[in-house]
């Protein structure tokens, strides 16, 4: 048994798949990797039937098959997992793992009955009572794999199911998958962009690159190194670890907090140099993106004093702004982004002082910054007119730094820049992000992937459970060291602080 | 400024589709089949200047009103509690037009809308509530301390100064024959330059050259004269001083960032409550400055007048195609969508068809509008968020 996709073309206006080859075979674990606007979602849409393809086949267990709906799709017998888990968050766990089913009562004992013995299967518990929007990301992730599973699916689509999780969570991941190859013999599509995980996980690959299949392959024996180049196309992968050795003169002291504290944060001093790039490292909820906003001025409950050059900072994000910060949220579409604008109408809101006279837009020089802004980032879009949500993740993420770097900005702070996109765009912003401080800028980067960290900063906070834990410089630690850290003896599951960004 | 090498593509299927130019299309083809209609039943023509002016009139106070509702839909927010305000503020008006004068009257009613559009703006800012939720309860609030102002009967002003000096506020008419005339060439010029400039055609250039057409021609076959009454020519320069400010300059831009995305307008260091509470104080404010000159046309004032005005209101904005999540809108086509919804009505009693089907019709008009909008939004982008 076995879904074999052999040709597909799928004819939109930019991305589009050119010939797609795929072979997922029934009790293993197949990964899918590319770069952003590869063609991934595409290919993901079309095997769960949100797209019909417009050549070629989708073959499934031997015959022919073309879906028109997800529903459809779900029950020949394909469930898939978005990487945005659209669960309903005011219902309970049992309703949402049932979610497609008929019948007239919300919940049965039937259904009783099949969710604890899904939770066997799986041996993960879940209270089937609680509301979905009290849970942590990682339980989510749980729900949305039991929702899938309990359409009795026999191939499982999972898009990026962990890259919102903290470690302990994947593993959790990791181990459902494993279990439903092995155990129960199901045929999996994992998508990922953590090679790590493809390596240890896969006994296939398949990379896509530009809408077409460029490499095939067993996982076993490969290196990371060989797949990496397979989805950039060149060996940029290298680039990141030469940067790290450099030892840098840094200037006077720019930012200064002291006693800065916040729900989700306790008081916390830091300093930071002129043409300095810090990184914090934390896992989700310790804390990380609460010290940037409070940094930054956006958190109205937050206490203490930010001084920038001196200067003490009113809390209120006009005036972080026009004294020279700039915050590079976490939730790019959420946060960053006014989803609908142009990239020229999103490049220019943070400075519009710059592109008008006397309250006058210069359309044609807000038009040209957006230009500069594609050129000098290398985003992949038509032109300045592009809506930004058409853009993908990567090139998303380009607009919400780029929209920052034409006007008189001191201090970029950076939450989890390089999140959720490929290989060759996050080198580039890692690359970015050392011209700044070369540049006499300053810089504040919260990852949670240690390894960024290790190559672009001077200096490395570790935090944990709101508080910072640890101060190195980055040339004298190293990633196990900042994991250990970072996740603690008494690692308590960290949520809550973060369900809003992602939640609904 | 350097000239990008490839001139940015327009997408004319998209510049000229129902959803961009649907609310031009409707009223043109309504004005036109009235049109005709009127010549072939003999009727009163519809297309002659005495019925043109009389549209502009009846539509003018409702299209100024509308022109701020789409500000604050654009902001994100919703007011329902204009025709109230706009009531209250008549009341005000009238009723203190003798004992303050009309300049002090027109300060109180300026004042009282404007303190109204501060409380409606405050709750919803301040204590988080949705303004769906806060303008249902002022709408009745406010409506209550009409009937309070007024105890329960009508007012009237009846000094023979101050009825002098209302008529000459609300009764005075212009003669904008000639300034049409000009508007008209100096928008052909504008299309005529564009099109030397850009060298080849935009979509701009045929809107300027259309319109301009049509107030030239307008203006020339009644031999330059054409009149409009006082609420008609405010109303034109107000919605004029709307659009100028949104699409050109930097507090039109914050405007339309807060409703596209709040948090992220905020983030790049945009005041959002400040907006946001400014689009309240504007939206009052301009529905007190209706209220002003309904006041004054009737120089009386019963508790229940303007009653259900805020849905047509809202109803122009919406077959202007604003958006009710915010972040999109136009006030141009919100004052075609007035027209629209009035040329109707004017449609209905010049021809005689019973009034009773009026509102089905109306209805029918602004559902129909928003599935073209919802539709053609759907088809434009992916089915992803």
């Amino acid at each position: 048994m076995q879904l074999k996709n052999v040709r597909k073309t799928f004819g939109l206006y930019v991305h589009a798949l050119r010939g797609v080859d795929l072979d997922i075979h029934r009790g293993r674990v197949h990964g899918l990797l590319g770069a952003n606007g590869a063609g991934k979602s595409t290919l993901i849409k079309i095997l769960s039937g949100a797209y019909a393809a417009t050549g070629g086949q989708v073959i499934w267990r031997g015959s022919e098959v073309r879906w028109s709906s997800p529903k459809q799709a779900n029950d020949m017998g394909v469930a898939t997992i978005h990487q945005h888990i659209p669960l309903v968050p005011t219902l309970s766990v049992i309703e949402n793992v049932f979610l497609g089913q008929t019948g007239l009562w919300r919940v049965n004992a039937g259904m009783r009955q099949s969710f604890a013995a899904l939770c066997d299967r799986v041996g993960y518990r879940l209270d089937p009572d609680a509301l979905v929007s009290d849970l942590s990301i990682g339980a989510r992730q749980m729900v949305a794999i039991f929702q899938a599973l309990a359409t009795g699916a026999d191939l499982i689509v999972m898009d990026e199911p962990t890259a919102s999780l903290a470690s302990d969570e994947r593993e959790i991941v990791y181990a459902t998958v494993r279990k439903l190859s092995k155990v129960e013999n199901k045929a999996i599509l994992f998508v990922s962009h953590f090679l790590d995980e493809i390596t240890a996980l896969t006994d296939e690959v398949t990379v896509l690159r530009d809408g077409a299949t460029v490499f095939r392959s067993p996982t076993r024996g490969l290196v990371e190194a060989q797949i990496a180049e397979a989805i950039v196309g060149k060996e940029v992968a290298a680039m990141e670890k030469a940067t790290a050795s450099r030892a840098r003169h840094v200037g006077e002291p720019v930012l200064q907090v002291t006693g800065l504290s916040a729900p989700g944060l306790a008081p916390i001093d830091l300093t930071l140099n002129k043409g300095e790039v810090l990184g914090v490292a934390g896992l989700l909820g310790s804390g990380r993106s609460e010290l940037l906003h409070a940094i930054y001025g956006a958190d109205r409950f937050a206490r203490g004093e930010v001084r920038l050059n001196g200067q003490l900072m009113r809390r209120s994000t006009g005036a972080a702004v026009a004294a020279g910060m700039a915050l590079v949220p976490e939730d790019r579409f959420g946060q960053g982004l006014v989803p609908d604008f142009e990239i020229w109408r999103n490049m220019t809101l943070p400075a519009l002082d710059r592109v008008s006279r006397f309250g006058l837009l210069d359309h044609k020089a807000e038009v040209a910054r957006g230009e500069a802004a594609i050129k000098r980032l290398a985003i992949k879009a038509p032109d300045a007119q592009s809506i930004v949500s058409d853009l993908s993740g990567g090139n998303a993420q380009k607009v919400t730094i780029a929209k920052w770097l034409f006007s008189d900005v001191q201090l970029f702070l950076l939450d989890e820049p390089t999140a959720g996109i490929d290989i060759g765009a996050k080198t580039e912003i890692l690359r970015l992000v050392r011209q700044l401080a070369e540049e006499g800028k300053s810089v504040i980067i919260v990852s949670s992937e240690f390894e960024e960290l290790m190559a672009a900063c001077d200096r490395i906070i570790v935090m944990r459970d709101g508080r910072k834990v640890a101060e190195k410089p980055a040339h004298d630690t190293n990633e196990h060291e900042l994991l250990l850290l970072a996740g603690g003896k008494d690692s308590t599951s960290p949520h809550s602080s973060h369900d809003r960004a992602i939640g609904a | 400024m350097t000239q990008p090498k490839n001139p940015p593509r327009i997408d004319w299927k998209r510049a000229f589709g129902l959803r961009e130019m649907g609310v031009y299309y409707a009223l043109i083809l309504l004005v036109v089949s009235l049109a005709f209609l009127t010549a072939y039943l003999g009727k009163a023509n519809y297309l002659s200047v005495q019925n043109l002016t009389n549209v502009l009139y009846q539509t003018s106070l409702t299209a100024m009103m509308a022109a701020a509702m789409t500000v604050i839909l654009v902001t994100g927010n919703f007011d329902l509690s204009v025709a109230s305000v706009a009531a209250l503020s008549a009341a005000v008006m009238v009723g203190t037009a003798e004992s303050l004068g009309v300049a002090g009257a027109f300060g109180a009613a300026m004042g009282v809308a404007i303190l109204c559009g501060l409380l409606n703006g405050s709750i919803v800012m301040f204590l988080g509530i949705n303004a769906f939720i806060v303008t249902l309860g002022t709408l009745t609030a406010i409506r209550g301390l009409v009937l309070i102002y007024t105890d329960g009967r009508s007012l009237q002003v009846s000094g023979a100064e101050a009825v002098a000096q209302l008529k000459a506020l609300e009764g005075a008419t212009f003669d904008v024959g000639p300034v049409m005339l000009l508007a008209g060439l100096v928008m052909l010029a504008v299309a005529g330059v564009s099109l030397l400039r850009e060298k080849r055609l935009v979509p701009m250039q045929i809107g300027m050259t259309l319109g301009g057409l049509a107030l030239a021609a307008l203006s020339w076959a009644n031999e330059m004269v054409f009149v409009l009454r006082a609420p008609v020519v405010i109303t034109a320069v107000f919605v004029g001083l709307v659009w100028f400010v949104l699409t050109f300059t930097t507090v039109g831009r914050r405007v339309y960032a807060v409703g596209g995305n709040p948090e992220a307008a905020r983030l790049s260091g945009v005041n959002v409550t400040a907006y946001r509470l400014g689009a309240f104080v504007l939206c009052s404010a301009t529905a007190g400055f209706a209220g002003i000159l309904f006041g004054a046309r009737l120089r009386s004032m019963t508790p229940t007048a303007l009653s259900g005005m805020e849905l047509t209101v809202i109803a122009s904005a919406i077959l202007g195609g604003t958006s009710l999540f915010g972040g999109a809108g136009s006030v141009i086509k919100t004052v075609a969508g007035a027209l629209l919804l009035f040329s109707l009505t004017n449609g209905f009693n010049i021809l005689n068809l019973g009034a009773n089907y009026q509102g089905l019709i109306e209805g029918i008009v602004v559902v129909a509008a928003a599935a073209i909008y919802t539709v053609g939004n759907g088809k434009a982008r992916s089915k992803t968020s």
